[in-house]
């Protein structure tokens, strides 16, 4: 569970022009929620995505995930909690060209402290979650499709068992049938009870969440339920 | 992180990109080689010359003249004095305790000629003693017998370097005839080799009675050193003390800073021979290690790209769970791994060098153990030193920065 109370953010530029980011949000996710927040560039949603994900700390304002403040934690402690409790997947993929995928997979359970017996079983069963079938496992990322990469990065993020999975514009570098692919396996994850954020500026891809915050000028406009949550077919086509 | 894992992807990262790993790592391969074949070359050449100080003979006490005695203050060469004679090596013969043999020299340089061919040369008078107290060992004839001493025979026992440039290489000598300052000495015997090279060449030499060299080359009676055998190795230093007081006394001189003799041990001589050595081990294997220097920043420099480079990497790694010290411990095992690979090569390389310098140019090389070890040693204290700066900034990294970093 995600609890936010007036975070704020300022960047110190040069010559005394500061910048905020982030003006007093207060924001709630239960656990199992599927929230797209949205907003055009420029508005915080990064920064908001940044510090949701224990990448930043805010200037003021808690942070609770699952009942811990974490909002003044060390570098370490951020790490920890990133690792265990936390899968991002991100609009350029991130994935390590020379790697196999299954190595990619692999790589935050080598911060983990997971038995090594234990960690290729934990890749497996993730990487089918995502959807990429066996025979791409041992090709190198690089040789991947654009959804494929995706595929793989969304079983990086689950292969920790985090409860919470953070997507920045998880469809910005794909087409838009690879993109409902892609959201579609996110709505599948969010059927089997994990909590997703997903950052868009497209309503399109908004719409497939339950429910949509709409963020800007570092403020929130507004946050309501997706009565009508798009869903899109056919994810079983691998692409 | 888990050590296995960290050497795991170390070995991953490195053969990802095997070329540039390999010319990075050549500069410490350069590096350590060179400090391995010069540390050879200076070992070599200190172990060449020890080996040629003991095969002067074994326990062996010198005495030298020391400054002439001159009127005033002005002294002249050392050892050029006339200061030693044939009385004073039978003083110590009869009253110094614990010495073996003693034997009497005199030494000139000369030119000789055997027929068409002729060489300037060292000719040393000699009693028989002389072969007991430097292990000279005659390969074909007699060395000088008491009787040709006091006969003052015109015989003459040959080193092998002068018996071929003399009678051309491993030619028979004995019999023939030879002529110094025109007189004509017949060859009696030629010695076994000793070794040694250039100004140090122990084979190039001719032996003659010394009472012959003394009055028909020389003119006087005088002796160019005294070289004493002790019977003991523990009895070097006891000897060396009373030769030196029974001269003292026999020379009628009270302060021994003013002795017009030098008495030296053969271990007093490998003792300077070593320090020059030493002192050249030192330059060689500085320049050396200079070029490791140099290799050592490439590596830095390689590291710092790498770094740059992987920025991604490093922000995707810090966003799914790597600690600060998980990020600086992949890079710093990175170059150390490099380095130690580099040094690994570098110390194969510079082996096969001084074996091939020893078989194909003739120089004495010796690879010791320790050059071996310092060099590992110091390739990977190289990779942590040159490594950490790089580790540190890729650590520092500021994941959000990292992640969007183009």
């Amino acid at each position: 569970m995600i609890e936010i109370e007036n975070l704020c953010k300022v960047y110190h530029g040069g010559l005394g022009a500061d910048t905020v980011a982030l003006d007093g949000v207060s924001l709630k996710v239960e656990d199992g929620e599927f929230v797209a927040i949205m907003g055009p560039s420029g508005s915080g949603k990064s920064t908001l995505m940044n510090i949701l994900g224990c990448l930043d700390t805010p200037t003021s304002g808690t942070y609770r995930l699952d009942g811990e403040d974490v909002s003044q934690l060390d570098d370490d402690e951020l790490a920890d909690i990133r690792n265990l409790r936390i899968g991002f997947v991100f609009q350029s993929f991130n994935l390590l060209p020379r790697a196999t995928v299954m190595r990619n997979v692999l790589v935050p359970l080598l911060y983990s402290g997971f038995k090594k017996s234990e960690r290729y079983d934990r890749a497996a069963a993730s990487l089918e979650a995502a959807g990429l079938p066996e025979a791409f496992w041992e090709h190198r990322s690089n040789e991947l499709s654009g959804g494929q990469m995706q595929r793989v990065a969304i079983a990086r993020a689950l292969v920790t068992d985090p409860g919470l999975i953070l997507a920045d514009e998880p469809t910005g570098n794909l087409d838009t049938k690879t993109g409902e692919h892609i959201l579609s396996t996110f709505q599948r994850l969010n059927d089997g009870g994990r909590t997703i954020v997903l950052i868009t500026h497209e309503p399109d891809i908004g719409e497939h969440a339950k429910r949509i915050v709409h963020v800007q000028d570092g403020l929130i406009l507004s946050d309501e339920v997706n009565a009508v949550q798009r869903r899109a077919g056919g994810e079983s086509d691998a692409a | 992180m888990r050590l296995d894992d960290v050497a795991e992807e170390t070995v991953f990262s490195i053969s990802s990109n095997k070329v540039r790993s390999a010319l990075t790592i050549l500069g410490i391969v350069v590096g350590i080689a060179s400090v391995i074949v010069m540390v050879a070359i200076g070992q070599g050449a200190q172990a060449s010359i020890t080996n040629s100080i003991a095969s002067a003979g074994s326990n062996l006490v010198q005495v030298f003249p020391g400054f002439g005695a001159g009127g005033g203050a002005v002294r002249g060469a050392r050892g050029a004095a006339l200061t030693l004679t044939i009385a004073d090596a039978e003083a110590i013969a009869t009253q110094v305790q614990g010495i073996s043999a003693v034997s009497q020299e005199r030494t000139t340089r000369q030119q000789v000629i055997a027929g068409a061919n002729n060489t300037n040369t060292s000719i040393t008078g000699v009693l028989p003693a002389y072969a007991t107290v430097h292990n000279v060992q005659v390969a074909d004839g007699n060395f000088i017998q008491a009787q040709d001493v006091t006969q003052v025979s015109r015989v003459a026992v040959l080193g092998p370097t002068t018996r071929d440039d003399l009678f051309g290489v491993g030619a028979s000598a004995v019999g023939k005839t030879i002529r110094i300052n025109g007189i004509g000495f017949q060859v009696i015997g030629v010695t076994v080799a000793k070794g040694g090279t250039g100004f140090n060449n122990q084979d190039d030499v001719v032996y003659a009675p010394l009472t012959t060299v003394q009055t028909l080359l020389i003119g006087d009676t005088h002796l160019s050193n005294i070289a004493v055998s002790a019977s003991s190795a523990a009895e070097v230093t006891p000897v060396q003390q009373s030769i030196t007081d029974l001269l003292l006394t026999r020379h009628k001189i009270s302060n021994a800073a003013n002795a017009d003799f030098t008495v030296l041990s053969s271990a007093d001589i490998a003792a300077t021979a070593s320090t020059v050595t030493g002192t050249f081990t030192i330059v060689l294997a500085s320049i050396a290690g200079i070029s490791l220097l140099v290799g050592g920043i490439g590596i830095m420099n390689m590291m710092l790209t790498a770094v740059t480079e992987r920025t991604r990497e490093i922000g995707l790694r810090k966003a799914v769970g790597a600690r600060r010290a998980d990020i600086s411990m992949q890079f710093l095992a990175e170059s150390v791994a490099l380095t130690f690979l580099g040094g690994l090569v570098g110390v194969l390389l510079g082996i096969g060098i001084a074996a091939g310098l020893q078989a194909f140019a003739g120089i004495t090389t010796q690879v010791s153990i320790g050059s071996v070890l310092l060099a590992a040693g110091v390739s990977i204290g190289i990779g942590v030193v040159f490594g950490y700066y790089p580790a540190l900034r890729a650590s520092g990294m500021n994941p959000v920065e990292a992640l969007r970093y183009q």
